[in-house]
């Protein structure tokens, strides 16, 4: 359980543990002995570990912030992991307002209250925002412009900057934001992944930007690591290195299919609305701009990344491929 | 058919050499037939491919102008989207425009350093970056380091549509102060033109008159990661896309201004070919910043007087080249 000077925490908690992100790193963080885990969430997940403690909160309740207090009070909890967010967006634009922001908003008060020592913040590199004015590596201390449109980006473009003032009146909390860009691997699945394994990829006609991918198992070991021991400050969670859309897509074999970026949206208007609750629009530029993040200073504190964006890239296309003839 | 049934029928007693002999002359025979039907049949084969074959010339033509576009890329690009393999395809032609087309002359490539970072600051014209890419090529391809320097592009055409695929893979960066001093702490060559659009947009009545130079940044660039400073002068490039006026239409279209040169917008997409003048590129002595370090990379009054000195040999170059030169062709 000790590695270097400090000793690692007793209890950890880990919100949204229903997600992807929470799930794997509850189980995760179960694994590793001394660590007891407590897991969060508004419902009971189907397969829960059995050495972790299950907890229901709702986030979105008014009083979710008192109620969070006493469990992790009563739990001793230590470090708090904040998960809870939508892995997609959906179309009930308010209940994701008040689930990722004023939710986040609950569990920062929350922890002030119960004197959590630690409290990690899931967040994506898409808060930078696509623009055609973004230098080729945006670095964490980049302002966070967002995407008018989408609202999901929009609401975190608030947690973090809600979490950032909070953060300064508290300084006795460790806050670590680890912002990840584009999760690909065996197992994850967004609509971001979902576009992507289509056998037809529209793409905007004229343009190519560079990609950057991170793979689903260095997003685990980040988060676990950041968990486990003190890093605090914001890091960009992404893979090495960067690729072109259209090399990304032809070593997966999809066919790429250009249309001007007018038709795109006119087209991808009426599914992307009762889905997303977005005009399309917001998703394509995150296709015609860049927003590759610098991951320089989350690669010296959780070491360098085991999959590059083309590693990442390919497993993810070579796993969906055993899955076809299973 | 007899010959092969009579050997193995007489196998057996086969007790004469004579016998044997004849077996044997039998399978020479049979041996010889078969060598001529095949040569014949061969020969009569090439006959026909001597006749013009339509379908491989489409077959090898429709991979020639594969091989033109981007469709066989490699899947590995460097960090800033620098493609090998489409820049291996690219140089033939880059080295035509260089040698044949405009006829680069070259001079004062000894003032490089043998090793990156340095920072070269040129005059822009034109509103295609052709002046930074035969700029790189010609670092590339004739100083002993044979390091690709990255041009730094201004943003509007940098994400113009169908045009940003293809300067990225040619080594063309976004122009901003994060990527600069990125490709200078990492060690590279960097092309800057800090007239930008107003240098891109002049006038042919203007022509080799320096616009001013940003805000100083190509100065604070160099102060803070210690790079070298060279002037470099390039002329020719105006005359390849002489703008006569800037046609600003009454309705919006998405551009600020057409620009009107003698064949655009006469000629349709032809008319964004550049003319064929002649080029003459001379690359200065680093600018001195000795006593400065990057302390001073803040000071405005340094800044803005390094800034003019600058440009000033920028256009002492500048107004070398254009004496060199005979005319605007030769």
């Amino acid at each position: 359980m000790e590695q270097g000077g400090g000793r690692g925490p007793g209890v950890v908690a880990v919100t949204g543990i229903s997600g992807w992100l929470g799930s794997r790193l509850l189980s995760r963080l179960s694994r590793g002995d001394g660590v007891r885990v407590i897991g969060l969430d508004e419902r009971r997940p189907m397969r829960l570990d059995e050495r972790a403690r299950y907890h229901r909160i709702d986030l979105t309740e008014p009083t979710s912030d008192g109620a969070l207090a006493r469990i992790l009070e009563k739990e001793r909890v230590e470090v708090l992991v904040h998960a809870a967010f939508r892995d997609d967006p959906t179309s009930d634009l308010e209940l994701d307002h008040e689930l990722e922001t004023i939710g986040s908003l609950h569990v920062m008060h929350a922890c002030a209250a119960a004197k959590v020592k630690r409290l990690v913040v899931a967040s994506s590199t898409m808060l930078y925002g696509p623009r055609p004015d973004n230098p080729n590596f945006l670095d964490e201390t980049h302002p966070l412009r967002g995407h008018p449109d989408a609202h999901a980006v929009r609401d975190r473009v608030e947690m973090e900057s809600l979490l950032s003032e909070w953060a300064q009146r508290h300084p006795d909390v460790e806050v670590t934001v680890l912002r990840t860009c584009w999760i690909f691997g065996p197992e994850f699945w967004n609509r971001v992944v979902a576009y992507f394994a289509l056998p037809v990829v529209a793409l905007p006609l004229g343009y190519d930007p560079l990609l950057q991918l991170v793979h689903e198992e260095d997003v685990l070991r980040a988060f676990e690591q950041a968990a486990l021991r003190p890093h605090p400050g914001v890091f960009n969670v992404v893979g090495t290195g960067v690729l072109p859309v259209s090399t990304l897509l032809r070593l997966g074999g999809r066919r790429v299919l250009r249309l001007p970026v007018s038709l795109l949206s006119r087209l991808a208007h009426f599914p992307s609305q009762t889905q997303t609750g977005d005009p399309p629009a917001a998703f394509y530029d995150y296709l015609r701009y860049l927003w590759v993040a610098d991951g320089r200073k989350a690669w010296n504190a959780f070491g360098e990344p085991h999959y590059s964006t083309k590693e990442a890239w390919i497993s993810f296309v070579s796993s969906r491929r055993m899955r076809r003839y299973r | 058919m007899d010959e092969r049934d009579r050997p193995s029928g007489q196998q057996g007693d086969a007790d004469t050499d004579a016998e044997l002999q004849a077996v044997r002359e039998a399978l020479a025979e049979l041996r010889r037939e078969l060598r001529t039907r095949f040569l014949r049949t061969s020969e009569s084969d090439t006959d026909s491919d001597r006749r013009i074959d339509w379908n491989e010339v489409l077959i090898s033509l429709r991979r020639r102008a594969a091989t033109l576009g981007m469709s066989e890329r490699s899947g590995e690009v460097d960090e800033f989207g620098m493609d090998e393999v489409v820049l291996r395809r690219a140089r033939p032609l880059l080295e035509l425009l260089y040698e044949r087309y405009w006829r680069v002359d070259l001079a004062g490539l000894a003032n490089l350093p043998e090793q990156g970072p340095c920072l070269l600051v040129a005059n822009h014209s034109g509103l295609l970056p052709w002046d930074g890419l035969m700029l790189a090529h010609a670092i590339e391809r004739r100083h002993p380091s044979g390091l690709r320097p990255r041009f730094l592009v201004a943003d509007w055409l940098m994400t113009l549509p169908f045009v940003q695929p293809y300067l990225a893979r040619l080594g063309g960066v976004r122009a901003c102060r994060e990527n600069a001093e990125r490709l200078l702490e990492s060690g590279h060559f960097v092309v800057a033109f800090p007239e930008g659009v107003k240098g891109a947009a002049k006038v042919f009545r203007e022509r080799y008159r320096l616009k001013r130079f940003g805000r100083g940044g190509v100065i604070r660039v160099a102060l803070e990661t210690g790079a070298p400073l060279l002037p470099v002068g390039i002329v020719g490039a105006e005359e390849a896309h002489p703008i006569l006026f800037k046609w600003r239409p009454p309705v919006g279209i998405g551009v600020p201004f057409v620009p009107v040169t003698p064949t655009f917008p006469w000629l349709g997409p032809l008319g964004a070919l550049p003319l064929p003048s002649k080029w003459v590129v001379r690359i200065g002595a680093p600018l001195r910043l000795d006593p400065l370090g990057p302390g001073d990379a803040h000071d405005e009054l340094v800044l803005s007087r390094l800034t003019e000195e600058l440009r000033g040999e920028i256009q002492a170059l500048v107004d070398a080249g254009l004496r060199a030169r005979e005319s605007v062709w030769a």
